[in-house]
C-alpha cells in the first residue's frame, strides 16, 4: 500500500517538475523574442506611481489596473468625476483629476478637461461657497481665481512631461493666462511658444500677434506676422489670406509707405 | 503463420485508488487467442475486468504487465485500431447530430476515402436497420436505436475485428435479438466479434467460444459445446409419449446396458416467445395496415 | 504520421466541436452580453465628452473583447474537453485509429474557431458602434476632425486578431490543466488563475534588475520565465484610436502573433505530454 503511495507521489512530482523545466526552457527560448516586444508594448504605456494610487483605489481595482485594465478603469474613474463636477463637489473633483491623470496621463482628454475644471469652474463654485459674487470682495475673488488658475497650469505643465510635442497643452496653458488671469504679457510669451511648435493651429501665431497689438507692440507684431506669412504654404491657403488682411490692417495702423508694405512673393 | 484477430499474453493491470492510492487489480495475468471469423464472448460478472480487457485492447489504457496484439500489431499503436471496430457500453454521441451525420463522422475520422464514404454510410446504416431514423438527431433516439447506431459507427470503416461491450444490456429483448441478428450477419461477412455481457443466456446463442473472467482471473474458456454440455449425456427431443411407450423405451434403452436419466418437457425461453409474439403482431399491424391502404387506392 | 491524413483527421474533429461549442447555451449568453455591453456604448453620449468618447468607446470595447473573451476561451475550451470525457465520446473517438494530438488538436482548432467567430462578432460591431458615433461627432463638432476621421477602423480587426491569439494561448493554458485534471471546476478556477498571473507576469520581468537580493532576484526571474507575457497584447490604444502619438510597427505587431503562436503551440505540447498516459 505505502508501495503505491510512493509510487504515486514519485510519479506526480516527477511530471510535475518536467513540465516546470519545460516551461522555463520556454520561456527561456521565447524570451529574446519576448523582451524586445514588451519594451515596444511597454513604451505606449507610462510608469505607474503604485504607492500614490494604491490608497486612491483599493487593492482590488489596484490589480485591474496593472493587469491591463488601465484606460477602462480611468475612463470609469473619469465619468465618477464629471459626476462629483455635476454635483460641484470641490474636494472630490480635483482628487479624482489628480488619480485619473496619474493612472491613464496618455490621453489628452482628461488633463484640458481636468486642468479646465480647475481653473473655470472651481473659482464659481468657491466664490458661491463664501456668499457669492455680490457678497465676496473682487480682491478675495481675484486670489480665487488666481489660486485655481495657477492649479489648472500646473497640471497642464505636468501634462507637457507626457506630451512634450504637443502644442496644444502650450495653448491651453495661454488661454488660461489670457483668458482667466488677464495676463496678456505672459499669455503671449505662451501664444509664441505654441506657434513656433510644428502641428500647431494657425490662429497661435495671430492671437500672439492680437496680444502684441493690445500690448502696444504693434511693430513687433507686424514684423511677426510677415515672417510668420512667409512660411505659410504657398497654395492659396485661407489661413494664409487671413493672415494678410492682418498684416493690411497693421500696416494701416502702423502707417507703412507702400514701398515698405509686405507683397508675398517679391 | 498468420497471427490470430486478438492475441492477449499474460496481461495484468492495476489501478491505484483512493487518497492512498492502492492498488486494485482489475487484470490478472490474463492469456487469450481470438481467431479469425469467430465470434468470441468475454463473460463475467460487474467488475470482473471485462471492459478493462476492451480497453486495453483498444489502446485506451495502458497494460501494468503483459502484451497485447490485434493482428499481429501491439494494440499500444494506433495502427492496430485501422482494423477494430468498437461498440462501447451504452455509447453516448453527439446529440446535435442525425444518425447519417454521425456515421459520417467517424467514417471521415477513419479515414475512409470520400469517394465511397456515402456509399459506405448507407450500407452500415441498412445493415443495423436505422434507414428510416438515419435523418433524426441522435439526441431523439431510444436505447436500442443508439447502440444500433453505434454499430453502424463501429463498422462504417469495414474493420475485420468488431468489439461490442455489453450491446445487449439494457436493451429490450427485440432490440437484442436485432443485434444478435447483425453479430450472426458480421459473422457470414467474414468478421471476428469480440463481445462482452454479463447476461448470459442473451448471448448465448451467439458466441463461438466464450471465456469466463472472475475478479480479472480467466476461470473458464472453450467453445459453448465443451463449457455447457453435460458430459456423457445426450437428449432427444420426441413427441409426448404414453406410459406404456416410455416403460418400452426404457427397456430398450435398458438391454443397450443405458438408463433414462430424467423427462422434462422443453421449453421455449421468454425472449424467444417475446419476440416472436410482438413480431407476429408487427406483421399482422402491418399486413392490416396495406390492406386499408389498398382500399383507400381502390376508391 | 501521414500529415494530409492527420490534418484531415484533426479538421474533422475540430469542426465537430465547432458545431458543438455554437450549439451550447453558454457561448451564446457570452456573445449576448459581449455585445449588449458594447451597444451599451451609447451610455458614454450623456456625458458630452465630444470627440474623446471615441476613446471611451474604443476602451469599453477592446474591455468586452477581453473580459468576456478570456471567460469564453476558458470555459469553452474546458467544457468541450470535459463534456467529451464525460459522456465517454472520447472513448468511442480514441477507439478509432486517432493520435491523440489529434484529438487534442481537433478540439483546441474547434475552440479557436469558436473565439474567430466572437472576435470577429465582436470586432465588427465595435467598428460599426464607433463609426456610427463618429460620423454624429464629426456632424456636431467638425472642428476636433479638421484632419478627418481618426478612427482607424482597419486596425479593430487586427486588433481582434491579436486578441484571438492571445485567447489561443489562454485555451492552450485550459487544454494543459484539462489534460490532468478530473474536473471542470478544477480547471476552470485554475486556469483563471494562470490568466491573472499571466496578466501581471511582467510586474516580474521589470521587478528582475532591481531586486539586489539574489534569492529573491532567481525567485522573480523563475516567475518571469513560468509564464507568458499577456500584456504584450494589450496594444488596443497604440492601434485603434490615436490616443498614443506613436503607433506599432508592422514588425513589432508580427512578433507579437509570433509570440503567440510559439507559446500557444508549446502549451498544446504540453497537454499532450499529460494527455498521452491519460487512462480514457
Amino acid at each position: 500500500m505505502k508501495d503505491g503511495w510512493q509510487q504515486y507521489f514519485w510519479m506526480r512530482a516527477g511530471r510535475i517538475g518536467l513540465t516546470l523545466a519545460l516551461l522555463v526552457v520556454a520561456g527561456l527560448l521565447l524570451r529574446p523574442l519576448e523582451r524586445p516586444l514588451w519594451q515596444a508594448v511597454k513604451a505606449g504605456q507610462p510608469e505607474l506611481n503604485l504607492a500614490e494610487l494604491e490608497g486612491a483605489l483599493g487593492q482590488g481595482i489596484l490589480v485591474g489596473v496593472l493587469g491591463g485594465f488601465r484606460a477602462i478603469v480611468a475612463d470609469f474613474l473619469w465619468i465618477q468625476t464629471n459626476h462629483y463636477w455635476q454635483q460641484r463637489n470641490r474636494p472630490k473633483t480635483e482628487t479624482m483629476i489628480q488619480i485619473v491623470t496619474r493612472l491613464d496621463p496618455r490621453p489628452d482628454f482628461f488633463w484640458f478637461n481636468g486642468a479646465r475644471m480647475l481653473a473655470y469652474d472651481i473659482p464659481n463654485w468657491r466664490i458661491r461657497e463664501l456668499g457669492g459674487y455680490d457678497v465676496v470682495p473682487q480682491s478675495v475673488q481675484d486670489q480665487i481665481d488666481y489660486e485655481q488658475a495657477m492649479r489648472g497650469i500646473a497640471l497642464l505643465e505636468e501634462a507637457r512631461s507626457f506630451h512634450p510635442h504637443n502644442p496644444r497643452f502650450v495653448l491651453e496653458i495661454a488661454q488660461i493666462h489670457n483668458f482667466r488671469l488677464k495676463d496678456t504679457e505672459t499669455a503671449a510669451e505662451w501664444f509664441f511658444q505654441a506657434s513656433q511648435m510644428p502641428g500647431a493651429p494657425h490662429f497661435a501665431a495671430r492671437i500672439y500677434a492680437e496680444l502684441l497689438r493690445r500690448l502696444d507692440r504693434p511693430m513687433e507684431a507686424y514684423e511677426f506676422l510677415r515672417k510668420h506669412h512667409q512660411s505659410l504654404p504657398k497654395q492659396a491657403d485661407p489661413m494664409a489670406e487671413i493672415v494678410l488682411e492682418r498684416i493690411r490692417d497693421l500696416e494701416e495702423e502702423l502707417r507703412i509707405p507702400l514701398p515698405r508694405r509686405y507683397f508675398p512673393g517679391r | 503463420m498468420t497471427s490470430p484477430a486478438i492475441r492477449i499474453k499474460n496481461l495484468t493491470k492495476d489501478f491505484a485508488t483512493g487518497i492512498r492510492r492502492t492498488k486494485l487489480r482489475a487484470v490478472d495475468a490474463l492469456n487469450l487467442e481470438i481467431g479469425h471469423n469467430e465470434v468470441f464472448g468475454l463473460l463475467g460478472p460487474n467488475g470482473s475486468g471485462k471492459s478493462t480487457t476492451i480497453k486495453i485492447i483498444l489502446g485506451l489504457l495502458a497494460p501494468s504487465a503483459g502484451t497485447v496484439e490485434v493482428y499481429g500489431e501491439s494494440a499500444v499503436k494506433v495502427a492496430a485500431r485501422h482494423s477494430v471496430g468498437f461498440l462501447p457500453e451504452a455509447p453516448y454521441f453527439y446529440r446535435y447530430l442525425s444518425g447519417r451525420e454521425l456515421v459520417r463522422f467517424y467514417a471521415k475520422v477513419c479515414g475512409v476515402a470520400p469517394s465511397e464514404r456515402e456509399e459506405r454510410v448507407q450500407s452500415v446504416i441498412d445493415l443495423v436497420g436505422m434507414a428510416e431514423a438515419a435523418h433524426r438527431r441522435v439526441g431523439t433516439y431510444s436505447k436500442g436505436m443508439l447502440q444500433r447506431i453505434g454499430l453502424a459507427q463501429a463498422l462504417v470503416h469495414n474493420p475485420r475485428l468488431v468489439i461490442l461491450d455489453e450491446p445487449t444490456a439494457g436493451v429490450d429483448p427485440l432490440g437484442a435479438a436485432a443485434i444478435a441478428e447483425i453479430i450472426r450477419t458480421l459473422k457470414e461477412r467474414g468478421k471476428t466479434v469480440l463481445l462482452s455481457s454479463h447476461l448470459l443466456a442473451q448471448i448465448e446463442g451467439m458466441c463461438d467460444r466464450v471465456a469466463i473472467l472472475h475478479r480479472g482471473r480467466l476461470i473458464e474458456s472453450g467453445t459453448m459445446e465443451t463449457l455447457t454440455a453435460e458430459a456423457g449425456l445426450e437428449s432427444l427431443v420426441v413427441d409426448r409419449l404414453t406410459d406404456s411407450v416410455r416403460a418400452e423405451v426404457e427397456a430398450v434403452l435398458q438391454r443397450h446396458g443405458k438408463s433414462l436419466r430424467r423427462t422434462e418437457v422443453p421449453r421455449r425461453s421468454l425472449d424467444e416467445l417475446f419476440v416472436r409474439s410482438v413480431r407476429e403482431r408487427e406483421s399482422e399491424r402491418l399486413k392490416c395496415g396495406q390492406e386499408l391502404s389498398n382500399r383507400g387506392g381502390d376508391k | 504520421m501521414n500529415v494530409l491524413a492527420m490534418s484531415g483527421r484533426v479538421t474533422t474533429i475540430a469542426r465537430n466541436t465547432f458545431l458543438e461549442a455554437v450549439r451550447q447555451r453558454f457561448f451564446n449568453s457570452i456573445l449576448t452580453l459581449a455585445l449588449a455591453m458594447l451597444l451599451g456604448a451609447h451610455f458614454f453620449q450623456q456625458f458630452n465628452f465630444g470627440a474623446s468618447e471615441l476613446k471611451f468607446i474604443a476602451d469599453f470595447g477592446f474591455g468586452a473583447i477581453f473580459f468576456f473573451g478570456a471567460i469564453l476561451a476558458i470555459t469553452a475550451m474546458t467544457q468541450l474537453f470535459f463534456s467529451e470525457m464525460e459522456n465517454r465520446t472520447a472513448l468511442t473517438l480514441l477507439a478509432k485509429p486517432v493520435y491523440r494530438l489529434e484529438f487534442l488538436l481537433g478540439k483546441f482548432f474547434g475552440a479557436q474557431l469558436l473565439m474567430a467567430v466572437f472576435c470577429l462578432v465582436l470586432s465588427l460591431v465595435l467598428m460599426a458602434v464607433m463609426y456610427v458615433r463618429e460620423s454624429a461627432l464629426i456632424e456636431r463638432f467638425p472642428d476636433s476632425f479638421a484632419d478627418g476621421r481618426v478612427v482607424q477602423y482597419w486596425d479593430c480587426l487586427l486588433f481582434g486578431f491579436i486578441q484571438w491569439i492571445k485567447f489561443g494561448i489562454l485555451s492552450a493554458i485550459a487544454l494543459v490543466i484539462a489534460s490532468f485534471s478530473n474536473t471542470n471546476l478544477y480547471t476552470v478556477i485554475v486556469s483563471f488563475f494562470v490568466l491573472v498571473i499571466c496578466q501581471l507576469q511582467y510586474i516580474a520581468q521589470d521587478a528582475y534588475g532591481e531586486i539586489v537580493n539574489p534569492l529573491g532576484r532567481f525567485a522573480v526571474w523563475l516567475a518571469s520565465l513560468l509564464f507568458p507575457n499577456f500584456q504584450v497584447f494589450n496594444v488596443g490604444e497604440r492601434m485603434f484610436v490615436s490616443v498614443v502619438e506613436e503607433p506599432l510597427g508592422a514588425m513589432i505587431l508580427l512578433g507579437i502573433v509570433l509570440y503567440g503562436v510559439a507559446y500557444t503551440a508549446f502549451f498544446l505540447l504540453l497537454a499532450l505530454l499529460h494527455f498521452r498516459n491519460r487512462e480514457i
